[in-house]
């Protein structure tokens, strides 16, 4: 029974990802379950780029419900032109853009987060590593942690979502284009600043 | 390639966005430049150490995104309808105005109900009966009046004869089931469940479900989480379960392995707290002293871990690097 039952789950995941432009035609037509089933492969992304970029669950809660509120709305007017992730990441990208300049504005404190239990410091969400010898992790010193954060924040906010997309979500340069609205090239330069900034801001400590 | 633009090129080549030439060049250049080789474990240090910044959002915030997005979308969908029914005027005349019956008699509407029973019936039989004929007829299936494209996956399509055509599908058939975690084929599916690779919610919500279950089944599985599930709140949440659990030695054995191998701070504070319960009594054998003092030998282990090593192992005066 518990190897059928996990035949089926399996089975229905497959089909799930089997394809994903039939489930984009069904949300298209109205299906709910096909719109959560997409919802669902995407949404863990978005949050987690969210919350990366905007050091903030409820920022981030917010992000998350206009992106798909805009997708909802949106989808039938989807015309296959590019890909759904493409799509989906360009309505990402656009609003954390948004809030990162409002922020800019405010200049927040670059290591707080809000949580539940108030106001924490970023590093402490930072998951910890076992020492295990390896000499790259023993550089990683609370101080050159904090650094990187203060960097971080330096970056434009064209730099710092390039970096994010890259660096946290393993986005490719041609994809991170497409999204952002602009050539592989432009942001292939974008990636080199903000490393360029990484680097010279972190020489004194790594 | 010089080293200068060796070293302005580092991060793309650990990207993986260089070209296939210019990636060859910076590692011919590196392989004999010994300035470069330092200047590239420099880069791969920083790109590690922000790796290891990411963190996921906490899964209660998806937990609560999807349900508000749910809740949202419901209410965006319902006010949609209303407005097509108003457009379409039917909202206010009510379903009896179409048939053009004032609806103010019960007579009346109790007429009318009968009717539309009587067209139901009557209706549903003949589509019967000419499903048949036509299956008799063709010999092909003609039951897409209970076929449901949108959860089914064409795997086939052949011409067949008669200018007809052949579609092999597979159809994935939802099933709503009900039960207690007691129930076998609940416990059964809920077992299950916390192997769903794609949905740490799904793997989270299943764990709790069984919190408090007893049997080898229930033990194992949370085991088999503890030890291999990616995702640390689950891997907490597994945890949890194990506390009944926790005088059997397979699962001490499991919680040392993770006092050791796990990656996550809170992982391993709640294994030490379940091995040696804070302010209760227990027995230290050998092999957990041996693991404590492992851990106390370990630089970078964190405060509250070491903390209770130390106070453990104080307690039993053992002493901290031998036993």
């Amino acid at each position: 029974m518990q190897a059928e039952a996990v035949g089926t789950l399996a089975v229905r995941r497959a089909s799930e990802r089997i394809d994903e432009r039939e489930l984009i035609r069904s949300a298209q037509h109205g299906d709910p379950e096909a719109f959560e089933q997409l919802v669902r492969s995407y949404d863990q992304n978005v949050l987690r780029m969210a919350f990366n970029l905007l050091h903030s669950q409820e920022d981030a809660r917010d992000i998350y419900q206009e992106v798909f509120l805009r997708v909802y709305r949106n989808l039938p007017r989807f015309r296959f032109d590019c890909s759904f992730s493409t799509w989906l990441y360009r309505i990402v990208a656009n609003l954390c853009l948004d809030q990162i300049r409002k922020r800019k504005v405010r200049k927040e404190s670059s290591a707080a987060v809000e949580t539940a239990n108030g106001e924490l410091d970023r590093l402490q969400f930072i998951p910890e590593h076992r020492a295990d010898g390896d000499p790259q992790r023993q550089l990683m010193s609370a101080e050159v942690k904090t650094r990187i954060n203060e960097v971080l924040d330096e970056l434009t906010p064209r730099e710092r979502i390039v970096f994010q997309m890259r660096h946290f979500q393993g986005m490719r340069l041609r994809a991170i284009g497409e999204a952002l609205g602009v050539t592989e090239e432009a942001a292939k330069n974008c990636l080199f600043r903000a490393t360029q900034k990484m680097r010279a801001a972190l020489g004194d400590f790594v | 390639m010089n080293c200068h633009q060796v070293q302005v090129n580092l991060s793309l080549y650990l990207y993986g966005e260089l070209d296939f030439a210019q990636e060859e060049a910076l590692e011919r250049h590196i392989a004999g430049c010994a300035l470069c080789q330092q200047f590239l474990a420099r880069e791969k240090a920083w790109h590690t150490g922000i790796n290891s910044g990411v963190s996921d959002a906490p899964l209660d915030l998806l937990m609560q995104c999807r349900q508000e997005l749910r809740t949202v979308i419901a209410q965006q969908g319902a006010k949609r309808n209303t407005s097509r029914l108003s457009r379409l005027g039917l909202s206010r005349m009510g379903w009896t105005g179409l048939f053009g019956v004032a609806a103010g008699r019960w007579s009346v509407r109790l007429a009318l109900a009968s009717f539309l029973v009587f067209i139901g019936f009557t209706s549903a039989r003949w589509f019967q009966r000419q499903s048949l004929t036509d299956g008799m007829n063709g010999g092909a299936i003609s039951a897409m009046s209970v076929f449901d494209p949108s959860s089914a996956h064409i795997r086939d399509i052949r011409p067949a004869d008669n200018h007809q055509v052949r579609i092999l599908v597979q159809q994935v058939n939802e099933r709503e089931v009900t039960g207690t975690p007691q129930d076998q084929s609940i416990r059964e599916l809920l077992l299950a469940a916390m192997q769903d690779p794609a949905d740490p919610g799904i793997r989270v919500d299943s764990v709790e479900m069984l919190q408090g279950q007893g049997g080898s089944d229930v033990r194992d599985a949370l085991l088999r989480t503890v030890r291999r599930d990616p995702n640390a709140a689950v891997r907490l949440k597994a945890l949890e379960g194990l506390r009944q659990f926790s005088s059997d030695p397979t699962t001490r054995d499991t919680l040392k392995f993770v006092l050791q191998h796990d990656g996550n701070a809170d992982v391993r504070s709640e294994a030490i707290d379940i091995l040696a319960p804070v302010n209760q009594r227990f027995d230290i054998t050998p092999d957990l002293a041996v693991t404590l003092q492992q851990i106390m030998r370990s630089e970078h282990e964190n405060d509250y871990v070491r903390a209770r090593c130390f106070q453990i192992l104080r307690d039993v005066n053992a002493p901290l690097d031998v036993y």
